[in-house]
């Protein structure tokens, strides 16, 4: 436990600081615990000794002080090492996600990171302080006590000896208890959120079927079943914990009966005697009180393992000797493979995304993606930006693989306009510039233009100086793409990459961003690939890539598909029968 | 509930974790009383918990005594023999008194786990009954996230009450009574003199935190910060990376939140200094220790006191303020966190219904009037102002304007997603608050962008629709839906268990079932609510299929943003900021001119491309 923590901190000095200083207070309480034995010698005599006493007492005067002043700066270190060990492990998470292949972020996946970096990297600091200090004192007092009998009588000792491992081995179960049920009844808990997020949703449905007041039978079963594990896990914590309850007590009985008998046989003085049972009583309660951290403990090493597994992720691999330079815009792919799912799990547990998939795009050429959703149209413009690799064949950038370039060279040379576009929270200029920070502002109307980007910042109150809100809330879907556009635009990349996703856009939106896609499209010297859903976007593409369950299965000029009449020429149906669609009561009409 | 766990073994002194500061701002907090009625189904067995933990703790208090009187025995008994019997009999008491409290303490941790099951899964029925007559407007509003907070969060703050606060509290208390109790008999000046030390490191702590609530404000929204700029660079990072950027700016907010959470835990920790060094050196067993030996040392010199009573101070004495005092602070902390979960889950559960008629009128036909329809959310302004208007059976009504202009509020006022402020909606002659809302929701099928399904098997989220209906209806519902194919090909067929985010079903799939549960409603009013604006255009063909086989001979409204989807509709109800601007058929509403007009020419004409 401490080394795995120690691997996450690789400056641990406040941490170890806190934790000798704890250590130190600890045996030093135990040692003046120790100083009963002499003062209660000069005690217990049938007079008492208050002057053979003195020596004692001055030592344990000193070390009440040593005491005092070392535990008052306690606090100030504990409070210290939080905020340090938080910030430690905060930036070294942000630094390593840095490295990960885009296609790593998914939405859960982002949301985990974002509670590692923050929640979890809170707690596990504070926790080091608020655990981790009660349990080295609640191991090394008793220690020290049984140490300090040890020192006066080994029988008394013996017991109190032997409690100490076994006491620890227990904790320990009980911690994996506490793991493990709480695990357990996290799964319950999802269940019934899911459960409960769902029945609230789907209300008017159920009411319709007169099934609200109960619920589902999936519901009932849900809210059964965790009682059930709640109890269940509930009665499995039970056992540990009075194990180790009982493992102490049987100690400090063990230890109480040998003492008694020693006094009664003499062979321990009575002063002796009282002062070791007094020490038994100081060893129990602390030690007693460990299984109050077991469920600390437990979390502790939970929050470990998830910052763990972050850490772990491994990089985007780069090549031993960059390519920093691109020879040409064109991108080729060659019977490229991709599967869905974790690497580890093998091709075989993995559903394939992409197959054997060949096709050319000619420097300044613009290439339409097209095939039903869940056809590969996004694994192939993802690929192109290594927003993960290919599991076989090559993809190729300017004559050479992906893989083979400086990432960053390779991605300065893409514009991605993808339908989730991100924005970040200042103004709507800075967002457009973070394409080109050096822009004149010249250029920047110019791509605004293009992008059809200027009427929006028009319509704006404080005109590009608007504030966008929070991942730009204050623009809708369109006008979010439609910055997308122009910092493609400004980029001046030779690659640009685009998801239409033109039906989720307000029609004034769609008439904005189509016509921008397509004036993108049209310049001679950019390499485009689009995944399109509109008819006018398909006419401006130079060729056609038709995809299906991830394989190609056409490629053309949009003519020729058209007129060979296969898949592609289908689909274009499609689009121009869904504009012209529209609702009648009495009869379907195409 | 490890979270919760470790937050109960903080040392006094400490902040407590910023997302519970001490004196936040917080939901009202439920009156005992309240609490108490809440917990009845589980009361007795609530009591129980408590008494054995107070016995178990006061028996744990006996082996300590044991020791103390084994001491006292032997040092004025004339010798070791006579001294024998008593003393074996306190070992034996010593002995018994830790057995004893082993077994209360397993008998009371069995009940209050019992109870605690019994309890969350009673409130967790009872939540669900309430959730089923609240009005349907109420989880769009409130959304699932308040469904989820307080079917999980609010409950396992309770546990934390029923499981751990109650019974940890009573052992306190009893343990602190029996003690003092104890040392009181003995010598009543050092047992005060022995409680005064860590009375003063609790009062330290009070001091400390009383400036708590600014610091814990300021933390809590530095930690906020955080949350948001990390938020911003995972969801922006392809952004970044992508435009040549390494990342500095949002590193920059990242470091920059950071710091200021790290400078509000310094000044709130150094304003808490003095307090916390007092509080910490005060609440050590060794500052007791020092204490017990210097004013128990000077009464021996003194001759005030019998050196063997000391031994009492020192084996019940030290240990007991700290081992009591966690469990007092924080258990009142606990205490507070339990009874706002409380509160809110009280307020979940007493919120008004959905009112239901008392003798339900039938509808006669499916004719629907909006009869100066009026409504608001917030009493204010009105969402939706003095629309009239008719849908007869078999036609369709077209709901369009701008956005914010009414539409999905007029469209979801005839559901009972809330109830009309003015005037009345009528289903076949009858005010729709006057229809058992069953029946109103079974003649009314409303379908939305977004899809809901449950996490059931496909037949069973088509059933939903209509319970009674066979297989092969359900079949029948899918193939008009168009998308029998589509669940053939599933690994299971019909039996396929959907997951949580649909389960390999694309957008325009998913949107089929749930026209496929309507189809098989059979309900002769249909609401369509932009059935297909979220979908891409190759879904869109077969949902726009699907939804032309669902509405043929019903009275259909529909929402629309594209104008051309519903140019052939009966009628056109055309809305601007809550009012009926205009109405008509298409070729009406264009030679007339007005808003309609003007919307249809932005979309139409005029393409600069």
């Amino acid at each position: 436990m401490i080394r795995r923590l120690f691997r996450l901190w690789p400056h641990p000095g406040l941490l170890v600081r806190l934790w000798l200083l704890t250590a130190v207070l600890a045996v030093l309480q135990g040692l003046l615990l120790g100083l009963l034995v002499p003062v209660l010698r000069a005690l217990l005599r049938p007079e008492p000794d208050i002057a053979a006493a003195s020596p004692w007492l001055a030592a344990g005067a000193a070390g009440l002080i040593a005491y005092g002043v070392l535990s008052a700066l306690a606090p100030p270190i504990g409070y210290a090492a939080c905020i340090e060990l938080a910030v430690q492990l905060r930036h070294r998470l942000m630094r390593h996600v840095t490295t990960l292949p885009l296609g790593w972020f998914s939405t859960e996946r982002k949301g985990r990171f974002v509670r590692t970096a923050t929640s979890v990297s809170r707690d596990l600091a504070q926790l080091t302080y608020v655990i981790g200090a009660p349990a080295i004192t609640g191991t090394l007092v008793p220690a020290t006590i049984a140490a300090v009998v040890l020192a006066v009588d080994w029988r008394v000792a013996v017991p109190l000896l032997v409690t100490l491992p076994v006491a620890l081995a227990a904790l320990a179960r009980a911690k994996r208890t506490v793991a493990e049920v709480s695990a357990d009844m996290e799964v319950a808990g999802n269940e019934i959120a899911g459960r409960a997020i769902e029945f609230g949703q789907a209300q008017p449905v159920l009411r319709a079927a007169g099934r609200a007041a109960t619920g589902t039978a999936r519901m009932r079963g849900a809210l059964a079943e965790h009682r059930t594990r709640y109890r269940r896990g509930l009665r499995r914590m039970l056992g540990p914990d009075l194990a180790y309850s009982g493992v102490v007590a049987a100690g400090f009985v063990a230890a109480l009966v040998t003492g008694v008998r020693a006094l009664l046989d003499g062979t321990l003085p009575p002063a002796d005697a009282v002062a070791l049972l007094v020490l038994a009583v100081r060893y129990l309660e602390p030690l007693g009180g460990m299984i109050d951290h077991a469920a600390g403990l437990g979390a502790m090493q939970y929050l470990a393992e998830r910052a763990e597994k972050v850490l772990r992720t491994p990089a985007l691999p780069s090549a031993p000797r960059p390519v920093r330079g691109l020879a040409h815009a064109g991108v080729e792919f060659r019977q490229v493979a991709y599967f869905y799912g974790d690497a580890a799990d093998g091709a075989a547990g993995r559903t394939p995304a992409l197959r054997d998939v060949s096709f050319d795009c000619p420097p300044g050429s613009t290439t339409a993606l097209v095939g039903p959703s869940g056809s590969g149209k996004t694994t192939v413009t993802r690929l192109i930006a290594r927003f993960f690799d290919a599991d076989a064949g090559q993809v190729r950038v300017g004559g050479t693989d992906v893989r083979e370039y400086d990432h960053g060279v390779l991605l300065s040379e893409i514009a991605i306009v993808f339908q989730d576009v991100y924005l970040f929270d200042t103004t709507i200029e800075e967002n457009v510039r973070i394409a080109h920070p050096d822009a004149t502002d010249a250029e920047l109307r110019d791509a605004a233009r293009a992008a059809r980007l200027d009427e929006v910042v028009e319509r704006l109150p404080d005109g590009w100086r608007t504030r966008v809100g929070e991942a730009g809330a204050q623009l809708s879907g369109g006008e979010r793409q439609r910055v997308s556009i122009a910092r493609a635009v400004l980029k001046r990349a030779r690659i640009v990459l685009i998801d239409e996703a033109a039906s989720a856009l307000d029609p004034e939106n769609e008439r904005a961003v189509g016509a921008a896609v397509t004036a993108l499209a049209r310049d001679p010297g950019r390499t485009v690939i689009v995944i399109a859903h509109r008819p006018a976007t398909l006419d401006a593409a130079d060729r056609v890539v038709a995809l299906d369950a991830g394989r190609v299965t056409e490629t053309g000029t949009p003519d020729e598909l058209r007129r060979t009449g296969g898949g592609f020429a289908r689909l274009y149906d499609q689009y121009e029968r869904t504009r012209g669609w529209h609702i009648t009561a009495t009869f379907p009409e195409g | 509930m490890a979270a919760t766990d470790t937050t109960r073994a903080r040392p006094p002194g400490t902040p407590p974790p910023p997302e519970r500061p001490a004196g936040a701002p917080a939901r009202p907090l439920i009156g005992l009383g309240a609490a108490a009625r809440m917990l009845r189904p589980v009361r007795a067995r609530l009591i129980a918990c408590a008494v054995l933990s107070a016995a178990a703790a006061a028996a744990g208090v006996v082996p300590f005594v044991a020791v103390a009187e084994i001491g006292r025995t032997v040092l004025t008994a004339p010798g070791a023999a006579a001294a024998a019997p008593a003393v074996w009999a306190w070992a034996g008491a010593g002995a018994a008194g830790a057995a004893l409290r082993l077994l209360l303490l397993g008998l009371s941790t069995h009940i209050g786990h019992t109870a605690d099951a019994e309890m969350l899964h009673h409130l967790r029925v009872r939540i669900v009954r309430r959730l089923g007559v609240l009005p349907l407007g109420w989880f769009r509003a409130a959304g699932s996230g308040e469904v989820k907070k307080a079917m999980t969060d609010d409950l396992e703050a309770m546990h934390e009450l029923f499981a751990h606060t109650l019974g940890g509290m009573a052992g306190a208390a009893a343990a602190l009574l029996a003690g003092v109790g104890y040392l009181l008999s003995v010598d009543p000046r050092l047992a005060l003199i022995t409680l005064a030390v860590p009375l003063l490191s609790v009062l330290a702590y009070r001091i400390g935190m009383r400036s708590s609530s600014p610091h814990a404000a300021r933390l809590l929204a530095a930690e906020g910060r955080i949350s948001a700029a990390s938020v911003e660079y995972v969801d922006g990072i392809g952004v970044v990376k992508t435009f040549g950027g390494t990342g500095e700016r949002a590193l920059g907010r990242f470091d920059a939140a950071m710091r200021e959470h790290t400078g509000a835990y310094r000044a709130w920790a150094a304003e808490n200094r003095t307090t916390s060094a007092v509080n910490r050196v005060l609440g050590s067993e060794t500052a007791v220790l020092g204490v017990v030996a210097a004013a128990g040392l000077g009464f021996v010199a003194a001759g005030r006191l019998g050196a063997a009573d000391l031994l009492p101070f020192l084996a019940v004495g030290i240990g007991l303020p700290t081992a009591v005092a966690p469990a007092l602070v924080h258990g009142a902390h606990g205490l507070r966190t339990a009874r706002m979960a409380a509160g809110h889950i009280a307020g979940l559960l007493s919120r008004p219904p959905l009112p239901e008629p008392e003798r339900p009128r039938r509808p006669r036909g499916h004719r629907v009037e909006f009869d100066r329809v009026t409504f608001s959310y917030d009493g204010a302004a009105n969402a939706v102002e003095d629309i009239s208007a008719g849908c007869e059976p078999g036609t369709v009504t077209a709901l369009v304007g701008p956005s914010g202009a009414g539409k999905s509020t007029l469209a979801a006022l005839l559901p009972r997603f809330h109830d009309v402020t003015g005037g009345a909606i009528r289903v076949g002659g009858v005010d729709v608050r006057d229809m058992a809302s069953r029946e109103l929701l079974a003649s009314v099928s409303p379908v939305f962008q977004d899809v809901v399904l449950l996490r059931d098997t496909v037949a069973e989220n088509i059933r939903i629709g209509r319970p009674e209906a066979g297989d092969d209806e359900v079949r029948r519902a899918a193939k008009a839906a168009q998308v029998h194919d589509v669940v053939m090909r599933l690994p299971h067929g019909y039996d396929t268990v959907l997951g949580a985010g649909g389960g390999g079903l694309s957008g325009g799939e998913r949107q089929r079932l749930t026209i496929a549960r309507a189809i098989l409603a059979d309900a002769p009013i249909v609401v369509l609510d932009e059935a297909t604006a979220a979908l891409d255009p190759d879904s869109e063909a077969a949902v726009q299929d699907a939804l032309a086989e669902l509405v043929a001979g019903r009275t259909v409204i529909v929402i629309a943003h594209r104008l051309h989807t519903v140019s052939g509709a009966h009628r056109i109800l055309v809305l601007d900021q809550g009012r009926l601007a205009e109405s008509g058929t298409h070729p009406e509403l264009l030679a007339r001119g007005g808003l309609y007009a003007r919307m249809w020419r932005a979309q139409y004409d005029g393409d600069r491309a």
